[in-house]
Order: C-alpha cells, then structure tokens, then sequence
C-alpha cells in the first residue's frame, strides 16, 4: 500500500546539460589559465619546463622593451576606454534627439565594428601614410604639416589608439542608447519645468541616470584595451622599434621567439592587470547607485 | 526657426558622420576598382576604368586561388561553432537559470573569468599539441566554442528569465521528459535571442584574427583574416588589389548585419544593459 | 473519475513549514473548493496534488493508487493554470494535443482527438490562431481544452479566474459549472475568492496558516463556522466578530453575528447605536453603527430602509443566529 520513498525526485531540469560545455571550457580555457601561472615561471620550450621562479617577470619590470609594453597598455586602455565612453555618450544623446535620419546615423556609426579589424587597419595605416596618405595630403593643402602617425615612435601608438576609437565608439554608442532609452522622460520635463537649462539638464539628470551603461561601457572597453592585439598588430606590429608595443604584442613576440615561459608570464601579468583594475572599478561604480 | 533645428543639426551630423564614418570604406571601395597604377595614387579620383570584376578574379587567384581556400575554412569554421554553442550555451542558461543548485555560483564565477581574461596562449598551445589539435579545423573550432561560450550562456541565462515556469510545468503535466521540455517548448522560444547571438557570434569569429594566428598557421588551413594579413606584404606595390581583398572580406559581415539589423538591437537590450 | 485522499500532508521548505499536516477525503465526482488568504497554502497543497511539489512526508492516493511518489504526468491529473501557460509558439490545436504528440500517438488520432474537445468547448474556429490572438475567455478555454483532453482522473484549476475582468468572470463560472456537470469529474479548485467558492463547490476546505480551519458544504460553513477565522472568512459583508473583554461578558471567547442576522428598530433592542454611515446598494443597504458596548458593528438591511447616517438606533440579534466560540 505505501511504497518506500525513492530516492529524492528528478529535477526537469537536469543536470547533464551542463557537461558537454563544461569539458569544452574547462579542458580549453580554464585548465591553461590554471597552468600558466605554474609555466610563468619556467623556462620553457614546450617539451621540457625549468623551474626558474619569478625570473620571467622579474624580465618584465626591468627590460626596458618589456616594461614599455607595460606601460603601454595601461595609456591604450586609459586613452581607448576615456575616448570612447565621452565620444559614445555625446553621440548616443545627438542620435536620441530628435534629428533627420537619426536610424540611418546609428546604423552609419554601428558598421566599423562589424568589420574586419585587419582591414581597418591596413586602410588607415595606408590612408597614415606620412607623404602619401589621404590625410597628411588633406591636411598639406591647408596648410597644416602632417605628422608621422606611424613612423614617429611618440605617436605610432595615440594614432592606434584614433583608429580603435573609430572602429569602437558604435558599440558604445548603441550601449548608451539603450541606456538613455531607459530614463523616463518625466525626470527631464521636472527639471524644465524647474528652469534647468539644457546643459544642466545632461549633467544633473542624464549622468548620473545612465550609470549602468556607463559601467558597461568603461569596464568593456577597459577589458578590451588592455587585451588589444589585432590593430596594434596590423598597422604597427609593435613598432618603430617596440614604441607601440603592448602586453598582447610582447606575448606574441616572445612565442615566436620561443620563449614560451616569459611569453606566459606576460598573460599572467594580464590577468593581473584586468583583475586589479576591473573588480575594484566595478564594486565603487555599483555602491555608488543611484536610488530612482 | 524651432521646426527646422532637427533638420538642420541632423544634416550636420549626416555630413560630419559622413566624412568620418563612411570615407574610409569609400576610400577602400574605390580603391577596389581601380588600375594599380591609379590606386598607387591613393586618391579619391574616381577610376577610369571600372576594374571591379578584373580585380576580383585577380585578388582570388592569387597564390593557388588561397583567398578562396580561407573563405571556405572561415565559413567552416563559424557555422559549425556558432551551431555548437548555441546549442551547448542555450542548455547551461537554461538549466542555469531554472535549477537552484550550488554549481549555479560556480558556472557564473567561472564564466565571468571567461569574459574578462584573455587565454593563456601557450599554455592552450601545449595543450592541443597533446591532444593533437594543434593546427587543426577541428581544434580552431572547440577553441571558438570555449571562448564565446561565456557571453553566450550570459545572454541566454538573462533571456530565459523572461520564459515563464509555468509552460514547464504545463509539459510537465502534459507528459513531457526534460529532454522534451527543453527542446519542445523552451528552446524554440528562444529564437529571438538565438538570431541575435548568430549574428553577433558569426561576425565575431568570421572577423577573429588573434586566434587563427596562434592555433591554426600554415597554409592548408588559413582563414580569411590570416590571408589578408599576409596578403599586405605581398601586395605593398599593388594597392588596387589589396583593397579589393579587404572589401572582400568587410562585406560579408556587412551583409549579414543589414539583414539582421533589428533584431541584433532588440536582442542586446532586452535584457542585456539591465542585466 | 476518481476520489482523491491525503492523508497528514506537510510540506516544509527548509526551516518553514506551509503545510501542516492536512487529511482530506474527496469523493469521485465532487467539485471542492480550496479558500483561504494569501499566503495560506492553498496552491502549495494544489501542487503538491499535481505532483509540482514533493510532500515532506504523508500521502496521496488518487483512484486508490498511491501517487505521493509519482510524476505529474502519471497521477491522472490536469492542470489549468492561472496564467494558463499555453504554449505561445504552437497554435490552438497543438497546445491542445501537445500531450499525446508527446506520446507519439499517431497524427491522425490527435487530430480526431483535438477536434472532438475543440468542438465542446467552441474551438473549432479557432484551431489555427495562436494565443496572442485570443481573448482572455478563449485562452481558458484552450487551457481547459489541453486539461480535457488528457482525460483526467482530477481536474485542479489555479485560481484560473483571477486575470479576468468582472463580468468576463461570472460568464465563466457558469462554464465550468457546466462543464463539472457534464463531466461529473471530480474537480479541486483554488480561489481566494470565497463567492466563486461558495457557488461552485460541493465541498470547501478553508486553509489559513497552512493549516485546515473547516471542512464542509457551503451552507454548513455558513451556518456552522467552526472558528472565528472560518466565520469571517465566509460570507459577505463579513460577520461582525468581538473578541476580549466583550465576549467574556457574553460567556465565550470570541462572540459573531453576521450583518444579515441582526434586525434595526427604532424603540427598543439589544444594543444602542449611532448610525455612522449608509450604502446603499439597491437591492440591500450596508449600516456602520457605531456600538458604544461592542464597537464598530455592521448591518445588512433592505435597501429601502428608513435609517440613514447620524440616526440613533436599537440593534437585535435574530433568535438562535448568535455565534459564541
């Protein structure tokens, strides 16, 4: 009459769904994240694996190409990420307006980043080009001399850094749509009825009421300066010399040199890099919510 | 004055997003079509003569026809991981967000370190050396799999948020095995998210240069981003072609975005920005 | 058709407990009817019915088998839902025939079975569209359609008439009225809403707490309400209930007479009362009194009534309709 008590019910929702990508992530990803931080600190030629301490990144804080690669990183990242939040909003609030062809401008802004990174590279290196190039020819006939954008090693990596914000602001932009989107406009009609002026209205309203987008967008692009290869690569390959040089490009470099163990400690120093900068970014710009 | 203002900052802002948007890509296209000698010039004369179909066949050719060798592994290689993940990534959302379980907290701290870290190269290098998958179609598309399965199971977790439980528990009753439940009534509710996540992934991994690079060299296997690359040392006298390859491989995404357009935007923010 | 009994039902949550040991007998053929304030357990309890739920311990048996462990799919139940849960991407005719797809029936048996339970329940035209093309009172019927089909030993409806407009609601209650009586199955019904109960049920459990407070007909739990809370919880306007120092005097611990019971004179009565203010509802007028010994006190009266707000009044119980618990 009574049945003994099975062992606890099924779930609809099983379990097992989770292997097949877990093995996929977890062999491919996760396991050689684990382990670089075990051959950062090796000599290592994929066969054979020296222990040798932290002599890798002892190399990366004194050799003096390495530690530009370092330094400049972090510029990229700072320079990228500041550009395209500012530049990404400022368009976001001019294509929200009420403008004449306000969907065509936001599709116009949105395609450099479907586009191949490589080929925007080559166009631009080409369109750089200091006696040749479109824009150096344009600036000439106004008179204004055209700096060396890729040769002259001060500025190889800000001209880098011009085109990733090109390519880039779309995907800030559209993220600051959205979260423009979501700002009831009640708040703004308040604010003119107490006199505020358009100005005040963007500083005192639209700001602070954009926050998460704005966290989205700082911490994507952060994240994606700092771990930026495919441009740099495509129209300076590092240089002149190693002055565009970037954690990304050194660990490249370092591979086809075959020093596999000072190539891994330089992702090591990324991952330190993005979690020393991101987590505690994203813990002060959420406790600093907004109460609607 | 009022009723003009739109049209007046908008024709400003088309002009200004003109020059700065949509020169460079006209730059490329009319270079595309011209002579080498006149692309030398790198001007925006228009051609003289209309070289489109020349160039073409010319940029295709190149080097035992490699351009299209590297449209079919790319093509290969983002359907067939793009299909992979959608259906891993929509499982583990699913179950994800359904299932209170204690490997909930430890999927989401793990994928979040999938988003934010870049992979230890060498060290996945070593890996499928071992396995031998180095160099290999197969290999280059378990690595696309890994690495998108992050912001893919994250976008499909948010979405299956707004599926109510109660259509589980109606097939439940209607005597529906989780298999079923999930393939039958869950799955094809999906469908807006699954577009956009295509889209983003497709465009994603067809324009992926870094990985390619370090997992799959050589020349059996190259991919249409490596073929550029290495195109720019060998056409540096002959400009005309090396911007007709880069249309060739700017356009394709191209076209899928205008095609999708809507729904990639619907897709991103329901759900997306507000978490 | 078959009855359904629990017996000792709990279910905990952790360290809360939502269902405290319920024992209900439900004769095949009945319609009962499951009140109760929010929060007080009924749907649980319908869950646990459906088999949505595992009990923490007691048992159920529906048709004499012991389901306490089994699927939902396998205890012979269906299930309309409060939001119906169709299936938004199938068309009337799947979500109806889902089930049997499920059990790989062969296409021509569920279509022949769709249509028959289409045809009952005035789907037929409405086979092709999707949900979001039908009304609410079509979607239910859609609901009950996938329900019907199933051939079930027990209908449970989930409070099924809470996302309908009022008019929209009693149209309704007349049709799954009918359809118990064409039927003759057995039907367990959640509602907080104890009018729908009160017409509807056979039987009525009244949970509060998750706890059952009463157990009976709809006129026995008028007549009779075994608690305080079952008296206030049945019947509208509520009884007038007076616990503390009031009912001591009157030799119980809480004292209940129901507005409809107490008759307003002039001269002389029981209580003296200030009329504080009158509704009047056409048919019925509502009196709040203002009783100096007893507090505030409602009164149902005709709706012609002489009385109006300020009057000063005398209030009588009617013989024998005095509640003392």
């Amino acid at each position: 009459m009574t049945e003994t008590r099975p062992r606890s019910r099924k779930s609809p929702y099983p379990l097992w769904f989770f292997i097949p990508a877990a093995v996929i992530y977890g062999v491919l990803f996760l396991f050689p994240t684990v382990s670089s931080l075990w051959y950062s600190l090796t000599r290592w030629d994929l066969s054979t694996a020296e222990f040798i301490g932290l002599e890798n990144f002892q190399q990366f804080f004194s050799e003096p190409f390495l530690v530009k690669g370092l330094v400049n990183t972090l510029i990229y990242a700072v320079t990228t990420s500041g550009l395209k939040t500012v530049c990404g909003l400022l368009l976001a609030v001019l294509l929200t307006s009420n403008i004449f062809a306000r969907g065509f401008l936001r599709t116009l802004v949105f395609f450099p980043v479907l586009v191949s990174t490589i080929g925007i590279g080559i166009t631009f290196t080409v369109m750089m080009h200091p006696t040749k190039g479109i824009i150096n020819v344009t600036l000439e006939t106004l008179g204004i001399p055209g700096p060396g954008w890729l040769t002259n090693p001060a500025l190889a990596l800000f001209s880098v850094a011009l085109v990733d914000v090109w390519k880039g602001v779309g995907l800030a932009t559209l993220i600051f749509i959205a979260g423009l989107a979501a700002i009831s406009p009640d708040y703004y009609e308040a604010a003119r009825i107490d006199g505020a002026t358009r100005l005040q209205q963007f500083f005192r309203i639209t700001l602070p009421l954009v926050r998460p987008a704005t966290v989205i967008v700082v911490t994507l692009s952060l994240i994606g300066g700092l771990r930026s290869f495919d441009l740099i690569w495509a129209m300076t390959r590092g240089g002149p010399g190693f002055s565009s040089d970037v954690i990304a490009s050194v660990i490249y470099k370092q591979y086809q040199a075959g020093f596999y163990g000072l190539s891994t400690a330089g992702n090591v120093i990324l991952f330190a890099l993005i979690a020393v900068i991101i987590l505690p970014f994203t813990l002060w710009f959420n406790r600093r919510g907004v109460e609607e | 004055m009022r009723g003009t203002r739109p049209y007046v900052t908008g024709a400003i802002a088309l002009a200004a997003a003109a020059v700065i948007f949509v020169m460079p890509f006209v730059f490329v296209a009319l270079q595309a079509v011209k002579s080498k000698s006149e692309a030398s010039r790198l001007d925006f004369e228009l051609p003289e003569q209309w070289l489109f179909w020349d160039n073409l066949v010319a940029v295709f050719k190149a080097r035992d026809y490699q351009l299209a060798l590297a449209y079919f592994n790319s093509t290969l290689i983002t359907v067939i991981s793009v299909t992979i993940l959608i259906l891993l990534s929509a499982m583990v959302g699913y179950v994800m967000q359904r299932r209170k379980t204690a490997w909930n907290k430890v999927a989401f701290i793990a994928l979040f370190m999938g988003l934010m870290m870049p992979p230890a190269v060498v060290p996945t290098i070593g890996l499928l050396q071992e396995i031998g998958l180095f160099k290999t179609m197969t290999g280059m598309i378990l690595i696309q799999v890994a690495y998108n399965l992050s912001f893919s199971i994250l976008l499909y977790r948010s979405f299956i948020s707004t599926i109510p439980r109660d259509l589980d528990e109606a097939a439940l009753i209607d005597g529906a095995k989780p298999r079923q439940i999930f393939f039958r009534v869950v799955l094809p509710l999906l469908k807006p998210v699954t577009v956009t996540n295509i889209v983003v992934q497709s465009i994603a991994i067809f324009n992926d240069f870094t990985n390619p690079l370090y997992y799959l060299p050589g020349k059996e296997n190259v991919t249409v981003q490596l073929t550029l690359y290495n195109f720019q040392s060998m056409y540096s006298s002959q400009y005309n072609l090396l911007f007709m390859n880069i249309l060739l491989v700017t356009i394709p995404p191209l076209i899928v975005f205008i095609f999708f357009n809507r729904q990639i935007v619907a897709g991103m923010t329901a759900g997306g920005v507000k978490g | 058709m078959a009855e359904l009994t629990l017996k000792q039902v709990r279910k905990s949550f952790g360290a809360l407990e939502v269902i405290k040991g319920v024992d209900l007998e439900v004769a095949s053929g009945e319609f009962v009817g499951f009140v109760g304030p929010s929060g007080c357990g009924k749907s649980t309890l319908l869950r646990i019915i459906a088999g949505l739920e595992e009990t923490t311990s007691g048992t159920l048996t529906i048709g004499g088998k012991d389901v306490t462990y089994a699927e939902p799919s396998g205890r012979g139940i269906a299930m309309v839902f409060q939001s119906y849960a169709l299936y938004p991407h199938m068309t009337v005719a799947e979500n109806i025939g889902f089930g049997l797809s499920l059990a790989g029936r062969p296409k021509a048996e569920i279509a022949a079975k769709v249509a028959a339970t289409a045809e009952t329940l005035q789907l037929t035209h409405l086979l092709q569209r999707k949900p979001k093309a039908l009304s609410g009172g079509q979607r239910q019927r859609v609901a009950i359609g996938r329900a019907i089909i199933r051939n079930p030993k027990v209908f449970l409806f989930d409070e099924p008439l809470s996302n309908l407009d009022a008019s929209l609601r009693a149209q309704m209650r007349l049709e799954i009225a009918d359809l118990h009586a064409r039927l003759k199955s057995t039907m367990i019904y959640v509602t907080h809403d104890q009018v729908e109960a009160m017409t509807m049920a056979d039987k009525i459990v009244v949970l509060n707490g998750g706890a059952v407070e009463q157990i009976g007909s709809p006129m026995e739990l008028y007549r009779n309400p075994a608690t305080p809370f079952v008296a206030g919880f049945i019947g509208s306007p509520k009884m007038n209930l007076y616990g503390g120092e009031i009912a001591r005097r009157l030799n119980c611990t809480t004292y209940g007479i129901r507005p409809e019971h107490i008759r307003l004179s002039e001269g002389a009565g029981k209580w003296q009362g200030k009329i504080r203010h009158v509704e009047r509802l056409g048919a019925d007028a509502i009196l709040y009194l203002d009783v100096p010994e007893l507090g505030e006190m409602v009164v149902r009266a005709d709706g012609e009534t002489p009385f109006a707000s300020g009057m000063t009044v005398w209030a009588n119980p009617v013989e024998g309709a005095e509640h003392r618990f």
